[in-house]
């Protein structure tokens, strides 16, 4: 039998599930809110309302208010369309075109590989500030610049990790051994190498999410991401750095939205990298 | 594709040639681009050091163009860069006057302890953890390891670099660098000190990546046949761990150092900016909104050297590790 | 002692005590607005809940100053530069004010004194100014400053190959001669009463011309003649400044040397200031000023209001602005003090179109200085109901409350029916577009200066250079800037920039907002600084440490 099996404690496999359960959950809740955040936020998340400035958390405002008078839990509602939607938008892109670089490389090998993953060395040792506000200066501020320079920051990240598995599961005697058989290079890719690098992929995916969403608040400091009024959870919590002593409820509730979202991707990422395993299932 | 291995040594030596003659192109290429790029965002030199509160004549713009070398034609700006360059000379700022090459030499070593402790601080934390909780999965220890790396990953580290020195402060009276950073060589005690607490900062984040990587990496390797093979043989658990599992499972983990010791060779702006350190990305961003031109090319090409470095590092370390991987 | 006697000083000393202690109930807003230079003042904001103790100035000394030490300062800008003539920044100012002296300069009431140049005259038709110099200055590297150097650095000014800056202020001198070693002529064109005030500006120098036409470049070696020496620089970390021995002012400066560090983060600077680890520093987020004060801190905090303003500029040329009643209409919409509050946390003053405490028009004199929403829509109903749209562009962090004014204005605009959309752009970006006049509503901070012939020819006269970027101009007001340029007497001064301020603000180009407060935060043995309304710090010289 398998030594870890041995020594699992009190919580058994139903821990394992339950923790991907949470996660379900969290995401499912997060998707709800960003989707439906109109309907269910008590007030508009641009209004202002002036008398009602820097208040803690109370009954008529339950996470308090901004600097502006503008409640912070509808910020934070219509924030989770917009953060999702940035974070989602600019990891899909990164990781279909990163991982499909990098597979592509690290399997093709020789002087294919060399030249792609010089070029990705390119776009790697650019430093990113430079990169995000030069497209952003090039093609103007607004989200959607921003997803794309998110993007094609992480792109090469997804190539060299994709890349790393690809070198060693193509060493392996069962890859010559379908070569031999007479396997195409596609069905190569697609039966054998794709599921090895799945997991570290998977992985990747949610340190991804949760760097896109604070990224976009570092590149709020340059004047890119989301553009004021409208509230992006990166940039709740940028801007929350300035008041932190003057009122620190404004910092919390962002915080704890990212925290609570990349919980709930990762728990869900791992629940599905487990379910997705077939030598996990026992 | 899947070759036959020659002599190790030589396909060693070989890699690291073509490696670094392959530095050369990637240098011109990023050269062109940073020097593009600048141009291409509005604002230049003139503008940037003119603000807002005053006007020129055409006279004076002609006249500081001239003074600057903007009033030539692009392709010769970048001819009169290279060449100085080649030779050694990457320009002078226009904010200090200063020689370029001196200015960045003289932030680097900072950078590079940041990055170097940032690097090791998190694997210090991520590892051990990592390795705990794919021995010990689904147990109290992987959970607490679980939630400890979600946080790390979550809480960005300006927050975290500004809740620190407001703690720091406010509880303790101190302050790591109160903006007069002391160099290694000059008084390397005084030195570690003010590193520790950026270093803690930028290492947090790492170490939680680190340790999700090391844990997901881990638990796969336990599962491979030749570990099952090793239990079968009747090796203890901890060597099966030890010895075999843990060099497969830190392929990915050095995949990530070597991405993140890039990254922050790129300069850690914010944590620089939140702890005053003198470093390459303040001068990289300080560089970028003066329209420091020279300042700006010769900095992301020293950058990117280094990188290219770090990934060849990065790639001998993959060999070593796993030698079914062929230098390629 | 009678113990009766005792009794009564116990309980006298009892009541004052309770009476020093007391606090008003955080509930009551109480503002109390600084008047003199050396009351104590208590604010309670209710919007932050902070009880904070300001003094503008410090008391005065209870001993006799002590030379020596060397004064650590920290502000979050470097200096950009090492030119005088050529730098534009304000960080560059603040640390070059101290290295190089001008002509004249401002004392603390922002009037125009004596420095190098001991005495001036001007000829009966206004065009000759007499300025007699002072005969024991020196250049820091030991050559001493004679009228020949004045001469040198104007003709630098004027000399359009420099690219100085400021040149505009000065075109009106034609000629400048030197009759003797300290006697220097200037020649101008035409009248020019704010030329004196133009020449307490860094920007107008005085500069060793020895050095400077033996090779020396300004922006990599400083010689001046001022109260101390660039020890030596080191960007984004430390300048260090060491003080001039033979300065001429006697006795001066009390300090052995000034370290200025930088750290960008003011919450960090604020943080080194509670550790004790900087005596002295400049503050500029109202944010992190606000709480310099707070919780039984033993901090000295300066608050003096800036000249430099925040304004809201449109651009007239732009197809939605061209309706004079648009304008008004967004004028009279908008609660400056509103703005003030919650983009300043209320630290700060409502500002007509001058800045200058002096030559401020009475708010309630001009148009629309209280919201007015029923005659904001009013005028827009005369205008035809036109739809306005437009972008505000801000910059990211210039000043830091830059998008905080627009959001807030946004909304304020929203509540007659006016969309607008905010455009934060990174800062080169913003100058470029700035001074390209490519900008529907801008919000910005532009700098005031103690003579409102400075503040206001450049943008408002047709021929001004900054015209074409603050896009409108009108006859009337060309001529009465013009007068004011050549009137000399400040009462009739008065009345005219009185006029052209009620005529901006009727014309609204722009609709000015606020001026903030800088803050000066320093420990309590710092003694003998007083901050100037203009920023300067020149008062660095005097100051020294009680340790």
């Amino acid at each position: 039998m398998d030594m870890p099996t041995r020594t699992r404690r009190k919580l058994p496999r139903l821990l394992r599930y339950t923790s991907a359960v949470i996660g379900l959950v969290l995401v499912t809740v997060y998707l709800l809110v960003a989707l439906f955040a109109t309907v269910l936020a008590p007030y508009s998340p641009t209004e202002q309302h002036a008398p009602d400035r820097l208040q803690e958390p109370n009954a008529k405002y339950l996470l308090g208010t901004d600097e502006f008078g503008r409640d912070i839990l509808s910020r934070l509602m219509h924030g989770a369309t917009n953060s999702l939607r940035i974070a989602l938008l600019a990891v899909t892109l990164a990781t279909l075109a990163g991982t499909t670089i990098g597979m592509l490389s690290g399997y093709a090998g020789g002087v294919v590989d060399n030249a792609m993953m010089r070029v990705m060395d390119l776009f790697f040792a650019f430093p990113a500030i430079l990169l995000a506000l030069s497209i952003v200066a090039a093609l103007g501020p607004g989200s959607n610049n921003t997803i794309l320079a998110i993007a094609i920051v992480y792109t090469p990240i997804f190539a060299r990790v994709a890349r790393g598995p690809v070198l060693a599961t193509k060493e392996m005697e069962f890859v010559s051994a379908a070569r031999c058989v007479g396997a195409s290079h596609a069905r190569i890719l697609a039966r054998h190498i794709l599921p090895n690098i799945v997991a570290p992929i998977i992985v990747q995916i949610s340190l991804a999410l949760s760097w896109a969403m604070l990224t976009e608040a570092a590149l709020s400091f340059l004047g890119l991401g989301t553009q004021p009024p409208q509230p992006s959870w990166g940039s709740m919590l940028s801007e929350s750095r300035k008041m932190m002593e003057i009122a620190p409820w404004m910092a919390i509730s962002p915080g704890m939205a990212i925290m609570l979202g990349v919980l709930g991707f990762n728990l869900l990422g791992d629940g599905l990298r487990d379910a997705l395993d077939p030598r996990l299932k026992n | 594709m899947p070759t036959a291995i020659c002599n190790p040594l030589f396909e060693m030596q070989r890699f690291i040639v073509q490696r670094l003659l392959a530095l050369v192109p990637t240098l011109f290429g990023i050269s062109i681009v940073v020097f593009l790029v600048m141009r291409l965002i509005p604002g230049d030199t003139i503008s940037a050091m003119i603000g807002t509160q005053y006007q020129l004549t055409e006279a004076q713009a002609a006249a500081l163009r001239a003074y600057f070398g903007l009033d030539k034609s692009l392709p010769e700006q970048y001819i009169i860069w290279l060449t100085n360059a080649l030779q050694g000379n990457l320009g002078y700022s226009v904010r200090s006057g200063q020689p370029v090459l001196g200015e960045i030499l003289k932030r680097f070593p900072l950078t590079l302890e940041l990055a170097l402790g940032a690097v090791v601080i998190g694997l210090l934390i991520g590892l051990p953890i990592g390795i705990l909780s794919a021995v010990k999965r689904d147990s109290f220890i992987d959970l607490f390891g679980r939630f400890f790396s979600l946080i790390g990953l979550a809480l960005p580290n300006f927050w975290l670099g500004t809740l620190i020195i407001l703690a720091l402060s406010l509880y303790f009276g101190i302050l790591p660098t109160s903006g007069n950073y002391v160099e290694f060589t000059q008084n390397p005690i005084l030195n570690l000190q003010q590193i520790f607490f950026p270093a803690l900062t930028l290492g947090f984040a790492f170490s939680a990546s680190v340790m999700r990587a090391t844990r997901s990496s881990l638990l796969e390797e336990l599962f491979q046949d030749y570990a099952r093979t090793a239990r079968g043989k009747g090796l203890r658990e901890q060597t099966v761990i030890t010895v075999h599992c843990l060099k497969n499972a830190l392929i990915p983990v050095i995949t990530l150092v070597g991405v993140e010791m890039g990254y922050l060779l790129g300069g850690a702006i914010v944590v620089e900016e939140v702890y005053a350190l003198p470093g390459v990305g303040r001068l990289l961003l300080n560089g970028i909104s003066q329209r420091d031109y020279a300042v700006v090319q010769g900095a992301v090409v020293f950058i990117a050297f280094n990188f290219v470095l770090i990934n060849l590092l990065t790639d001998l370390a993959y060999a070593f590790v796993n030698p079914r991987i062929r230098y390629e | 002692m009678k113990p009766s006697i005792i009794l009564i000083a116990l309980l006298v000393v009892a009541v004052a005590l309770l009476i020093a202690c007391a606090t008003p109930t955080p509930a009551t807003v109480v503002q109390t607005k600084v008047v003199e230079q050396t009351k104590v003042v208590e604010k309670v904001v209710e919007a932050t809940k902070v009880v904070e103790k300001v003094v503008t100035a410090t008391p005065p000394p209870t001993a006799a100053p002590k030379t020596g030490g060397v004064l650590i300062a920290a502000r979050a800008a470097d200096a950009k530069g090492l030119d005088p003539h050529k730098q534009t920044a304000f960080s560059s100012f603040r640390v070059l004010e101290l290295i190089y002296d001008t002509l004249v300069t401002l004392d603390k009431d922002m009037k125009v004194v004596p420095h190098l140049a001991e005495s001036w005259k001007w000829s009966e038709d206004g065009k000759t100014l007499t300025m007699n110099l002072r005969k024991n200055v020196k250049f820091h590297d030991g050559t001493p400053m004679t009228s020949e150097d004045v001469k040198f650095s104007f003709e630098r000014i004027l000399d359009e190959k420099t690219g100085a800056a400021a040149r505009a202020n000065y075109t009106s001198i034609t000629k400048i001669d030197t009759p003797d070693p300290y006697t220097v002529v200037f020649t101008l064109n035409a009248p020019n009463g704010a030329l004196p005030a133009a020449m307490t500006s860094l920007n107008a120098a005085i500069l060793s011309k020895k050095a400077v036409t033996g090779g020396q470049d300004p922006a990599k070696t400083t010689n001046g003649t001022g109260a101390f020496k660039l020890a030596s620089w080191e960007p984004d970390k430390i300048l260090k400044l060491e003080a001039n021995k033979e300065y001429w002012m006697p006795g001066l400066p009390r300090l052995a040397g000034i370290e200025f560090r930088t750290i960008p983060d003011e919450a960090s600077i604020l943080a080194g200031l509670r550790a004790k680890t900087i005596d002295w520093a400049l503050i500029n987020d109202p944010r992190v000023g606000i709480r310099a004060g707070a919780g039984g801190s033993t901090l000295t905090v300066m608050r003096a209001p800036a000249l430099a303003y925040h304004v809201l500029q449109l651009n007239a040329s732009r197809p939605m602005f061209k309706d004079l009643k648009v304008r008004q209409a967004i004028a009279c919409a908008i609660d400056r003090q509103e703005v003030l509050d919650v983009a300043s946390l209320g630290e700060g003053e409502v500002t007509p179109p001058a800045t200058p405490p002096f030559y401020r028009a009475k708010l309630d004199d001009l148009f629309c200085y209280k919201k007015d929403v029923d005659k904001a829509k009013k005028l827009l109903a005369d205008a035809g109901n036109p739809t306005v749209k437009f972008k505000i562009m801000a910059a990211v962090d210039e000043p830091p409350t830059a998008v905080a004014e627009a959001q807030n204005i946004q909304a304020q605009l929203k509540k007659i029916g006016i969309e607008t959309e905010i455009e934060t752009y990174e800062l080169g970006v913003y100058v470029k577009k700035w001074l390209d006049a490519d900008f529907d509503a801008v919000v910005a901070l532009n700098g005031g200066n103690p003579d409102p012939d400075i503040m206001f020819f450049r943008y408002w006269h047709s021929t001004g250079n900054l015209n074409k970027v603050a896009n409108y101009s009108s006859p009337e007001i060309d001529k009465l800037l013009e007068q004011g340029r050549t009137t000399a007497d400040p009462a009739k001064r008065k009345a005219i920039y009185d006029e052209i301020q009620k005529k901006l603000t009727e014309a609204v180009p722009w609709v000015w907002l606020y001026v903030g407060f800088e803050y000066r935060v320093m420990q309590p043995y710092v003694k003998g600084f007083v901050p100037l309304a203009n920023g300067a710090n020149t008062y660095l010289r005097e100051t020294w440490l009680d340790k």
